[in-house]
C-alpha cells in the first residue's frame, strides 16, 4: 500500500525538554491512524512538526514521499495536509460559510485584479466556491447555519465547522486532534461514524490524536502510543490493549501486572 | 508538464532568505564603516568633542533605561506596548517642577543670616522630595492608567489594549496642555546643581564640562537600575511578577492576585518613568507637556533593541540608544537634527535583522 | 440599607467631583457653557464670558447623571424608591463637597490676588469667578453643594422612574415596531428600489451642494473627503488584514511630495500634466508600501506599529531636514503646486475641488467595496482574526498582508496628491503623526471594516470640530478619552461592519448522501 506520510526521526527541542523524541511514523493510505498518550505526551507537538507549525530540529518529514522539512504552514497546506486544532480555533468574526471558503483559498487562481474589475473568470470561481461551501456545510450536517458568526454556532457545531474548513482545503491528509474534546456519548458517536464517512466517502487518509478509547479502538486501523515524546508502542487496536508499556504509560509502573493479574482473576471467576 | 504547470512561488525558501538579509546586514554595516572612516580622516571633531558627546550620551540613556524598563516590565506581563508610558514621564515632570518651583518661593534665613530661598538652604531635601512627588504622581497615574484603560480590556484581542493605550496617550498629553498651557517651562535648580557647573576635564587643549546634573542622573539611575534588579530577583512581589510573567492562569492558581501583580507593576514603571522624567527637568531644564513623547518613543526603541520583556536587555539598550544618538550623527558626519531619525532607523534595522534584540531569546513560539 | 452601596454612592459621587474640577481646570466649563449659550441661540462675543444659567445647565447634566449612575449601580436588583434617593442624596453631596474644597482653595487664593495662570493656564481670575457663579467664596461652594445634591436626586428619581416605565416602554416599542410593518414603513424596508431612490437622492445632493453651499463648506467638506480617502485606506490595512500601522501618514506625505515634486516650478522645474502627476503619486506610494512591507511584514503586530511610527517620523524629520533640502526645499515646503486641467481648461476653484474630491470618494469606496467584499477580503480577514490558523489554511499570509500594505497606501497617496494640489502648497508639517492618529481613530470610531462606518467617522472626527469650532481645543482631549471608551463599551465601532449571507440551499438530491447527524444545541 502506498505511503502518505512518513516521519523519520522526528525530534523537537524546547529548551531542554526533548518533547518529541526521534519518533517514526507510517502512516498508509487511506488508514485512519491515531496518536495516543497522556498529558504532555507530544502528541500535538508532533501534529505541529507535521503541519509546519514547528521545525523540528531533527528528523524528516515526507509527504508522499517528498520532503516538507521547513515549508511554510500555507505551502504544506496546499500539498494538501489539512488540521483541526485541540482549543477550537474559527475565524470567529466571520460567517461559517466564509469560513469554508477561506479553506478554498490553496486552489483559487484569481488575484486583486481580477476582483477589482469583476472578470467573468472570477465571478465563477466565487460562484463555485460559494456553491461547494454550502455543499460541505451540508456534508456536516450544519446546513442553514451558514450566516451566522462563528463565535455565535454551539460548540460542537464549531468542531465540525473546523472540520468543513479543513476539507475545503481538499487535503489528501487530514489530522483531527481530539475532535471528539468535550462532547457527550452522542455527540461523541456522531464524530466517530462522521471521521470514518470521510475516510470512506472522500478517500482522505486521517490521522487522530484521541482521548477517548471506545473511539481510538472502534475506528482506528493504527494506533501509535507516544510517552515522553518517545514512541512506546504501534500497532492493531487489539495490540495496543494488550502491550504492558501502554498500561504502565497510562496508569504507572506496576500497572501492567495487576490487569493482568485482575484478569486472570476475572477469567478464572468465569 | 505537470512540474512546469506548477506555481511559481512568491516567497522565497526560509534558508535564502536568511542569506539575503546577512550579507544585507553585511553591506550596511561596511557601509557604515566606511562612511565613518571617511568622516574620521577629516578629523572635524577632537578628542573633547567624542568625550563630550559619549558622556552626554551616556546620560540621556540612562534615563531612556529607567524609561524602557517600564515598557519591558508592562510588556512581559501584559504584552501590550503601554503606549502612554512616555506620558506617565511628563507627568512626572511636571511633578517635581512644582515641589522646586514651591520651595524656590519660599524664603528662609540661613544659619549666617542671609535670605535664601528653602531650595538653596537644603537642597538635599528639596531633591529628595521632587523626586518622591514625580515618582508618586507618575506611579499614581500608572495605576489610574491601568484600571481605567487596560484593565476592562483584559483578554480582548491584542490590538483593542494598543488603541486604548494610544488613546489614553492622546489624553494625557492634551490634559497636560490644557491645564498647564503649552509654553516651556524652566527647571530651577538648585544652587548647587546648575546646569553650567561640574568637574572640569583638560582634554586635548581644551575643556570639557561634567556636569553635576549629569553625574547625578546618571548614578541615580544606576541606583534605581540596581534597585529594581533586586526588588525583581529578590523578593516576594518581584517573584510573584515573574511568576505572573510566565503564567497567568498558573499563577492565579498559586495564588497571586493576578490584578493586583499587574497594578503594582504599573506602579513600579510609573515610579522610574517619574524619576527619569524629574531627571530630565533637572539636567536638560526646558520641558512642556510634550516632553514625554520623544522620550517615551526612544526608550520602547530601547526596549525593544534589548530584547522586550527582558529587564536587563532595557537597560543596555537604553544605554546603547542613548550613545548611539549621540555619537552617530558625528561618527556618520550628518547633521545633528537627524539624530532621530538614526534612532529610528536602528529600530527598524533591528527588528529587521534580530527581531529578538541584543539580550532576548527568541519569543516563545506561540501555542497551538 | 447595606453600608456597602452606600460607599459605591460616595466613591462614584467623588469621581464625578473630580471630573468636574478636572473640567474647570482645563477650562472646558467656560467654553462649553458658551456653547449651550449659543446653541440657545443667544450671541455670546469672543474672549466673552458666557451668562451663569448655562453654567447652571452643565452642571445640571453631570449632576443628574451622577445621581443615576448612583441609583443604578447595580442593574440585577430592583429599586425603592428610599434606596434610591438616599444613595444619590449621598454621591450628590460627596460630589458637591469635593467641588466645595476645590472651589473655596481656587475662589481664595484668587481673592488673595495669586494668579494661577502661571501654573494652571486656564484659571483665570474670571474663569474662578464664573466657577464661583460671580457670588463669594463660601456662596459659591455652597450652591455648589446644594445644586449638586439638588440635580442627583433628581438624576435618581429620573433613573427611578425609567426602571418602572421601562416595561411600558418596552411594549411602546414592540406596538410601533408592529404598525409600521404592517404599514407602508414595512414595505419601504427592504425593498430594492427605495436603496436605488435613496443613492439617486445623494447622488443628486453630491451634484448639487458644492454649488450652493460656499468656499467655506467646500473647503471642511473637500478635507472630509481626503481622510475618507486616507480612511478607506488605512481601513483595507488595520481593520480589514488586522496590521496595526502607525505611520500611515508616511504613505500621504508620499503622495503629496510626489504629487508636489513633479508639478510644482520649484524645485525641479518639472511641470507634468495633473492626472499623470497623480497616476505617479498613486503608484508611488502604492511602491513604497511594497518596499516598506518586505522587510517588516513578519513582525508581529505591535512591532509593525512602532516600526511604521518610526518609519513616518523619519520621513518627517528628513523631509524638514537641510540634508534633502535641494530636493524636497526642506522645512519651507513646495508652493505652486499644480492645479488640474482638462481639455486646456483648468479646474481650480473650489467646486471644481469638490467635484474632483467626490468623483476620487466613490471611485474608492467603489474598489475598497469590491475588494472587501472578494476572496481577497476574506484573506484579509481571516488573518486579522487568527493569522497562525490563516496561514495554516492555506492563505498566504505574506503576500496579502503586503497586498493590503500597498493598496491601502495606495489610497494614501492619492488622498496626498489631491491635498497637496488643493492646497498648493505641502510642507513637512502637513505630515505629522497626528495625520496617522486621526485617520486611526476615524477607522476605529466609524467601525473597523465598514466602508459607511468610515465615511461617518470621518464626518465625525473632521466635520464636527469645523462646526464645533469653540471646542477646537479640545478636540485631541476628546479624541483621546473616545478612544479609550471605545474600546471599552463599544469596540466595533459606530457602524459595525456586517456580513455578507452567502449560504445557497443545498438541494438534497444533488447531493452525495450526507452523514446523518445530530449537532449539539441545533435543533
Amino acid at each position: 500500500m502506498k505511503t502518505v506520510l512518513e516521519t523519520r526521526h522526528v525530534s523537537k527541542i524546547f529548551g531542554g525538554l526533548v518533547a518529541v523524541n526521534k519518533v517514526d511514523l507510517v502512516v498508509p493510505e487511506g488508514a485512519i491512524a491515531s496518536i495516543i498518550g497522556p498529558n504532555g505526551a507530544g502528541k500535538t507537538t508532533l501534529f505541529n512538526c507535521i503541519s509546519g507549525f514547528y521545525k523540528p530540529e531533527i528528523g524528516q518529514v515526507l509527504f508522499n514521499g517528498e520532503s516538507i522539512h521547513g515549508m511554510l504552514t500555507d505551502k504544506i497546506a496546499a500539498k494538501g495536509i489539512a488540521r483541526t486544532y485541540q482549543n477550537i480555533r474559527l475565524f470567529k468574526n466571520m460567517t461559517a460559510v466564509e469560513n469554508i471558503m477561506v479553506g478554498f483559498e490553496p486552489h483559487l487562481e484569481h488575484g486583486w485584479v481580477a476582483a477589482m474589475l469583476k472578470t467573468k473568470g472570477y465571478q465563477k470561481e466565487e460562484k463555485y466556491i460559494i456553491k461547494e461551501a454550502s455543499h460541505l456545510l451540508h456534508y456536516v450536517g450544519l446546513a442553514g447555519l451558514g450566516d451566522h458568526l462563528a463565535l455565535n454556532l454551539p460548540y460542537g457545531a464549531q468542531r465540525r465547522l473546523e472540520i468543513a474548513r479543513a476539507l475545503a482545503n481538499q487535503p489528501k491528509l487530514l489530522l483531527l486532534d481530539e475532535p471528539t474534546a468535550g462532547m457527550n456519548p452522542q455527540e461523541t458517536d456522531d464524530m466517530k461514524n462522521f471521521i470514518r464517512h470521510i475516510r470512506d466517502d472522500l478517500g482522505i487518509t486521517i490521522i487522530l490524536i484521541e482521548h477517548d478509547m471506545r473511539v481510538v479502538m472502534d475506528i482506528s486501523d493504527q494506533i501509535s502510543v507516544l510517552d515522553y515524546g518517545q514512541k512506546i508502542a504501534e500497532g492493531t487496536p487489539k495490540e495496543i490493549q494488550a502491550n504492558p508499556r501502554v498500561i504502565e504509560a497510562y496508569l504507572g509502573p506496576g500497572a501492567a501486572a495487576l490487569s493482568e493479574k485482575y484478569r486472570k482473576e476475572k477469567t478464572h471467576d468465569a | 508538464m505537470e512540474a512546469l504547470r506548477k506555481k511559481i512561488p512568491l516567497t522565497l525558501p526560509q534558508n535564502s532568505i536568511k542569506i539575503i538579509r546577512i550579507i544585507a546586514a553585511l553591506l550596511l554595516l561596511a557601509l557604515v564603516i566606511v562612511r565613518a572612516i571617511d568622516v574620521a580622516a577629516e578629523s572635524q571633531f577632537g578628542a573633547d568633542t567624542w568625550l563630550r558627546l559619549s558622556v552626554s550620551g551616556l546620560i540621556i540613556g540612562g534615563m531612556y533605561a529607567l524609561i524602557a524598563i517600564g515598557y519591558t516590565l508592562v510588556y512581559g506581563i501584559l504584552f501590550m506596548i503601554n503606549f502612554a508610558h512616555g506620558e506617565v514621564m511628563m507627568l512626572g515632570t511636571f511633578g517635581g517642577y512644582f515641589v522646586f518651583e514651591a520651595f524656590n518661593a519660599i524664603q528662609v534665613t540661613a544659619t549666617d543670616g542671609t535670605q535664601m530661598s528653602f531650595l538653596n538652604a537644603n537642597p538635599v531635601i528639596a531633591i529628595f522630595l521632587a523626586f518622591l512627588m514625580g515618582m508618586t504622581i507618575a506611579a499614581l497615574s500608572g495605576y489610574f492608567l491601568e484600571k481605567i484603560a487596560y484593565r476592562p480590556l483584559r483578554g480582548a484581542p491584542r490590538l483593542v489594549p494598543l488603541i486604548s493605550a494610544i488613546g489614553a496617550s492622546i489624553f494625557l498629553q492634551n490634559a497636560g496642555q490644557l491645564l498647564f498651557g503649552p509654553q516651556r517651562r524652566q527647571y530651577v535648580n538648585p544652587v548647587v546643581l546648575d546646569r553650567g557647573i561640574g568637574w572640569n576635564l583638560e582634554l586635548s587643549g581644551s575643556t570639557v564640562v561634567l556636569t553635576y546634573t549629569g553625574i547625578f542622573s546618571l548614578v541615580l539611575s544606576a541606583i534605581l537600575m540596581v534597585g529594581l534588579y533586586l526588588l525583581v530577583q529578590r523578593t516576594k512581589l518581584g517573584r510573584a511578577m515573574r511568576a505572573v510573567a510566565q503564567d497567568k492562569k498558573t499563577a492565579a492558581l498559586m495564588g497571586i492576585n493576578v490584578d493586583q501583580i499587574i497594578s503594582r507593576t504599573f506602579v513600579i514603571s510609573g515610579a522610574l518613568a517619574g524619576a527619569a522624567g524629574v531627571m530630565w527637568g533637572i539636567h536638560n531644564g526646558l520641558f512642556n507637556y510634550f516632553v514625554g513623547f520623544l522620550p517615551g518613543i526612544k526608550a520602547f526603541t530601547a526596549a525593544v533593541l534589548g530584547g522586550i520583556g527582558n529587564i536587563p536587555g532595557a537597560m543596555v539598550g537604553g544605554l546603547f540608544l542613548g550613545i548611539v544618538e549621540s555619537l552617530g550623527p558625528a561618527v556618520l558626519g550628518i547633521d545633528f537634527q537627524l539624530k532621530d531619525v538614526i534612532a529610528f532607523s536602528i529600530l527598524i534595522l533591528v527588528l529587521i535583522f534580530r527581531p529578538s534584540g541584543i539580550l532576548g531569546e527568541a519569543l516563545s513560539e506561540e501555542k497551538v | 440599607m447595606n453600608k456597602q452601596s452606600l460607599q459605591k454612592s460616595a466613591a462614584s459621587g467623588l469621581v464625578f467631583g473630580i471630573i468636574v474640577i478636572f473640567l474647570a481646570l482645563i477650562g472646558f466649563t467656560v467654553v462649553f457653557s458658551g456653547l449651550i449659550q449659543k446653541v440657545l441661540g443667544q450671541s455670546l462675543g469672543v474672549g466673552q464670558i458666557p451668562r451663569i444659567g448655562n453654567f447652571f445647565i452643565f452642571l445640571g447634566f453631570l449632576g443628574i447623571w451622577n445621581g443615576w449612575r448612583a441609583a443604578r449601580q447595580d442593574s440585577h436588583e430592583s429599586l425603592t424608591l428610599p434606596k434610591v434617593l438616599l444613595r444619590a442624596f449621598v454621591a450628590g453631596l460627596s460630589a458637591g463637597v469635593l467641588v466645595m474644597v476645590y472651589a473655596v482653595v481656587v475662589g481664595g487664593l484668587d481673592a488673595r490676588g495669586v494668579d494661577m495662570r502661571t501654573y494652571l493656564s486656564m484659571l483665570s481670575s474670571d474663569s474662578i469667578k464664573f466657577f464661583l457663579f460671580n457670588q463669594s467664596v463660601a456662596m459659591g461652594g455652597l450652591i455648589h453643594v446644594g445644586f449638586s445634591t439638588l440635580m442627583a436626586v433628581v438624576g435618581g428619581l429620573l433613573a427611578f422612574g425609567s426602571e418602572k416605565s421601562q416595561e411600558q416602554v418596552k411594549a411602546t416599542r414592540t406596538k410601533v415596531q408592529n404598525w409600521s410593518q404592517r404599514t407602508w414603513l414595512g414595505k419601504v424596508q427592504g425593498n430594492p428600489y427605495v436603496s436605488y431612490v435613496l443613492m439617486g437622492v445623494v447622488l443628486l445632493l453630491l451634484v448639487l451642494l458644492p454649488r450652493t453651499w460656499g468656499a467655506y463648506w467646500n473647503y471642511v467638506m473637500g478635507t472630509v473627503g481626503i481622510y475618507v480617502l486616507l480612511g478607506l485606506g488605512l481601513n483595507i490595512i488595520v481593520g480589514l488584514s488586522g496590521q496595526l500601522v502607525l505611520g500611515y501618514v508616511a504613505f500621504f506625505a508620499i503622495g503629496a511630495y510626489t504629487f508636489a515634486l513633479t508639478t510644482s516650478p520649484e524645485p525641479h522645474n518639472l511641470v507634468w500634466n495633473f492626472w499623470i502627476a497623480l497616476a505617479v503619486s498613486v503608484v508611488a506610494a502604492a511602491l513604497s508600501g511594497v518596499l516598506i512591507g518586505l522587510p517588516i511584514l513578519r513582525l508581529r503586530g505591535d512591532y509593525l506599529a512602532i516600526v511604521t511610527l518610526g518609519f513616518g517620523e523619519i520621513i518627517r524629520i528628513l523631509l524638514k531636514s537641510d540634508l534633502l533640502k535641494d530636493f524636497t526645499m526642506g522645512p519651507r515646503g513646495v508652493r505652486n503646486i499644480a492645479g488640474p486641467t482638462l481639455f486646456g481648461r483648468s479646474f481650480t476653484s473650489d467646486v471644481d475641488y469638490m467635484y474632483i474630491i467626490i468623483l476620487a470618494v466613490l471611485l474608492s469606496v467603489f474598489l475598497a467595496k469590491r475588494w472587501q467584499e472578494s476572496s481577497i477580503g476574506r484573506a484579509w480577514l481571516s488573518i486579522s482574526q487568527d493569522e497562525t490558523v490563516a496561514q495554516a489554511t492555506g492563505v498566504d499570509t505574506y503576500k496579502y498582508k503586503l497586498l493590503a500594505l500597498s493598496l491601502g497606501a495606495a489610497f494614501a497617496g492619492l488622498g496626498g496628491a489631491l491635498f497637496a494640489s488643493r492646497n498648493q502648497f505641502t510642507g513637512p508639517e502637513d505630515h505629522a503623526l497626528m495625520v496617522s492618529i486621526n485617520v486611526l481613530c476615524l477607522v476605529i470610531v466609524g467601525g473597523m471594516g465598514s466602508i459607511p462606518g468610515i465615511v461617518l467617522g470621518a464626518f465625525v472626527l473632521k466635520g464636527l470640530p469645523e462646526i464645533l469650532r469653540e471646542l477646537e481645543s479640545y478636540r485631541l482631549l476628546v479624541f483621546g478619552a473616545l478612544l479609550v471608551v471605545m474600546m471599552i463599551i463599544r469596540p466595533e465601532g459606530l457602524w459595525p461592519a456586517r456580513r455578507p449571507k452567502l449560504e445557497r440551499p443545498v438541494e438534497p438530491d444533488q447531493e452525495p448522501a450526507a452523514v446523518a447527524i445530530t449537532v449539539g444545541g441545533k435543533q
